[in-house]
């Protein structure tokens, strides 16, 4: 039982940190494409931004509400705490996701489309600012007291530093955004997200690389995990690598390669991600309450594991098949329901 | 129970409801969850009609049932973007702004939430790609997979919402220690004593509007003399299956009504406006209207029909068990709003048994063969009121949660967590910005709604698809050319 204890939260919080992870790619790259559709200069090529995402919007933004689900079950205490203390960041993103939702249909039964391309292109950018002053937030650590309940102020999210954060979380968007229209598009289209790909791709690394220096400097917590044994291993490979995958990730821009720079680009995320779940684990609320503390009973950990546990590989399985069905490259206005 | 002081009353007890959190947090609940339920509404109903229509046309091959799959899903993608856009705030607000009840309930009450998401929005989500744009990319049989598998992931969510919502009203299968809820059994928890009538109830609510609106959208295109034929088809269909779904949900809304005099007395009390207990064996009137007064504990007028609440519960003029009034509770343990659960009790009712009358009135039609499909259009009386009963399936869902929410009070979890212990403490302020925001955004969005779904109706169905597998030259609308009534539209209106 006492094994029990630690493996159960320990399995949840690997399995929310997928959920997360498929969110931040998979809604990343929509985001990014909704952001990215305030800069087309045509109705043309903004209808063909819409269209490639028009059939995997939904399934993409669910994988949060998905987390947020499991979270509730599993950290009641950290979903509770973490989003009370973060009332702001969390709205800006729902407003955000309500405004950027509704376009996808609205827009295409407008006639004066304007105000809905801005639903959409705003909404995006909201979205992503809220998500990154959240994730900043987190990083910072949320100010509890000794059972977990928050005791900062509703301000706390914002500073410098989840500025910092959530300016290179857009950028990151921006830039799988990029490279999936790259992937997805032919033609004019396709040459202005080359361009677009590479400016994001180092406006994301002068923001990793800030993020990546201030961390261990301005937050004692994470400076004494950073340089544990051996952990400091792995976080000293991790920039590194980084800096070969976005090598290859410009050169492949260069050579007007037209998958790799969504692979490039997706392993980026990969790692960034390992090594945001290292600094943070144990813990649930940095940097007070461990997943330990804040895991719900274990029997109900065991249930919700038989509930949605084994309906993983069929979700993973139905959304790559649904990738299957509509891939391709999507040119003008196809792919619309009414043909 | 937690050892609440006494005097924490309801939220809305406030001298000033602008400063009151709690009260801040539950209109912004009401506010969000009362207009987002408009549009699960359709998007699990009018998804298994889908699912009927699709497959008549894959058994019959007959055309006009292909258009119809493909017409009443433009309106469905209208309206399933709204249901997520306005759907996803719900999920947030737990956390957001009732923090200390998803901290106390989470062992149970947000693993359902877990089970809503995995088990149903994503199935929904996923197939719905296919279901509106797949038409072309997979074969038929994969195709009507998809929209089955949409319906039942729709159809998932209300299961699980319901018994998520149902056990916050019965809770079972465990009990609160220091402050959580631990569950013992979990099967016991999900079937607690309110989820299989409540789930059933909502299951034929979202149907029977749905039935009603498919219905009223057909019976509007008859009297604009607009592919009579094919709309008859529509119309028919949803009138046959109201035959079963109007009585059985009368039916089914009566035992909800026993199971709540059984488990939770006060909210009976508020939604009969009965303030004096009646005591067992004694003559049960069942007021009809009244206006109750909360501060003087009565109500100022009233209009009774002798006997009648026995006959409701216990088919006998007097009942063997006591009906509790409200003054039985403190004012601090009996819900507050008794007008207004009176009332939304009434309003349902009201509408179920106007729905009901009006499918006992066309089957009247039916069987006197003025429906056939030469003569239907001809009924424009009968079509007007179906017309007019669309919207009607709405207000009795969001009235029938008024009671069922509103009844609950003071209480989140029934006699255990106080709705007053339940909300984040957030500055009132910043609940006053977001309820205003919220309420500004489903303003525009219910209008927008309105706007474009409306324009979707008067554009009208699209008979130039391509039909899978047929290659064909085929003629304009595929029913019988004499019954064929042109649309009369000026052509900028179709485009």
């Amino acid at each position: 039982m006492e094994t029990l204890e630690y493996f159960l939260p320990q399995v949840w919080f690997a399995i929310l940190a997928l959920f997360l992870f498929l969110y931040v790619l998979l809604d990343g790259f929509d985001l990014g494409v909704g952001i990215l559709s305030l800069t087309s200069s045509t109705e043309e090529r903004r209808s063909i931004l819409m269209t490639s995402l028009s059939n995997i919007w939904d399934a993409n933004e669910t994988w949060l509400v998905l987390m947020g689900g499991g979270l509730f079950g599993a950290f009641p205490l950290a979903y509770a705490t973490i989003l009370s203390a973060l009332y702001i960041p969390i709205l800006l993103m729902v407003f955000g996701f309500i405004f950027r939702a509704v376009a996808f249909e609205f827009r295409e039964q407008a006639r004066r489309k304007w105000f809905w391309n801005i639903a959409f292109g705003i909404g995006s950018f909201t979205a992503a600012l809220g998500q990154g002053f959240a994730l900043g937030a987190v990083l910072r650590g949320i100010d509890v007291d000794l059972s977990g309940h928050f005791v900062g102020t509703q301000w706390d999210w914002l500073s410098w530093q989840s500025i910092v954060v959530a300016l290179t979380l857009i950028q990151s968007y921006v830039l799988i955004g990029s490279t999936y229209l790259v992937w997805k598009t032919t033609g004019d289209l396709q040459l202005t997200h080359y361009r677009t790909a590479k400016i994001a791709a180092w406006t994301t690394l002068v923001g990793a690389i800030l993020i990546t220096l201030g961390t261990p400097i301005f937050y004692q917590s994470a400076r004494s995990r950073l340089f544990q044994q051996p952990l400091v291993y792995i976080f000293g490979l991790i920039p590194i690598l980084a800096i070969l995958l976005i090598s290859q990730l410009i050169s492949s821009l260069d050579r007007r390669q037209e998958r790799m720079p969504f692979i490039w680009t997706i392993s980026l995320f990969v790692l960034t991600f390992i090594g945001l779940a290292l600094v943070v684990f144990p813990y649930i609320i940095p940097t007070q309450i461990t997943i330990y503390e804040a895991a719900a009973d274990p029997s109900s950990l065991v249930i919700m594991l038989i509930f949605i546990g084994f309906l993983i590989p069929v979700m993973l399985f139905y959304n790559l098949y649904q990738y299957i069905v509509f891939r391709g490259k999507i040119t003008g206005e196809t792919g619309g329901y009414e043909g | 129970m937690l050892g609440v002081p006494v005097h924490r009353l309801n939220g809305l007890d406030a001298m000033d409801i602008f400063s009151n959190t709690v009260a801040l947090s539950r209109m912004q609940f009401a506010l969000t969850a009362s207009i987002h339920m408009l549009w699960p509404t359709l998007t699990t109903g009018v998804g298994i009609y889908l699912v009927v229509i699709e497959g008549l046309w894959l058994k019959t091959r007959n055309p006009d049932y292909y258009y119809h799959a493909r017409f009443w899903a433009k309106l469905y993608a209208l309206n399933f973007g709204v249901g997520v856009a306005t759907g996803i705030p719900m999920e947030f607000q737990f956390g957001t702004n009732w923090g200390p009840f998803s901290e106390a309930v989470g062992n149970f009450f947000g693993s359902v939430i877990g089970f809503e998401a995995s088990w149903a929005f994503m199935l929904e989500a996923a197939f719905l790609g296919i279901m509106l744009f797949g038409w072309e990319r997979v074969n038929p049989v994969i195709h009507y997979l998809s929209t089955i598998l949409v319906a039942i992931g729709a159809n998932l969510s209300t299961l699980w919402i319901l018994t998520a919502n149902s056990w916050m009203q019965t809770p079972a299968g465990g009990e609160m220690v220091k402050g959580k809820f631990i569950v013992h059994d979990y099967f016991q928890a999900i079937l607690n004593p309110f989820m299989v009538k409540s789930v059933s109830h909502m299951f034929l609510a979202t149907l029977e509007t749905s039935l009603f609106v498919v219905g009223g959208i057909s019976a509007w295109y008859m009297l604009q003399n607009r592919h009579q034929a094919f709309f008859a088809r529509s119309f028919k269909i949803a009138l046959a299956a109201t035959l079963l779904v109007a009585p059985l949900q009368i039916y089914v809304g009566h035992l909800s009504a026993e199971q709540v005099y059984r488990w939770q007395p006060s909210k009976l009390a508020a939604m009969e406006a009965q303030w004096q207990t009646i005591p067992a064996g004694q003559s049960a009137s069942w007021s009809l209207l009244a206006w109750p007064n909360n501060r003087t504990e009565e109500n100022e007028w009233e209009v009774a029909i002798p006997q009648a609440l026995g006959y409701l519960l216990e088919l006998k003029p007097e009942l063997s068990e006591p009906v509790l009034g409200l003054k039985e509770w403190q004012p601090q343990d009996r819900p507050r709003l008794v007008g207004l659960i009176y009332y939304s009790f009434r309003t349902m009712i009201v509408i179920g048994v106007l729905l009901a009358g009006l499918m006992g009135g066309s089957m009247v039609y039916w069987l006197l063969g003025r429906l056939s499909f030469e003569k239907i259009a001809q009924q424009r009386r009968l079509l007007w009121v179906w017309v007019w009963a669309a919207p009607l399936g709405f207000i009795a869902i969001d009235t029938g949660w008024i009671v069922r929410c509103t009844g609950r009070q003071p209480w989140t979890l029934y006699n255990q967590i106080r709705t007053a212990d339940s909300a984040s403490q957030i500055p009132a302020s910043h609940v006053l910005v977001s309820l205003s925001a919220f309420a500004v955004t489903y303003l525009v969005l219910l209008i927008a709604y309105c706007y474009f779904g409306s324009r979707i109706l008067r554009r009208g169905p699209n008979f130039d698809l391509p039909i899978p597998g047929v290659e064909v030259e085929r003629p304009a609308i595929a029913t019988e050319p004499a019954e064929f009534v042109a649309d009369e539209r000026p052509v900028e209106a179709q485009q």
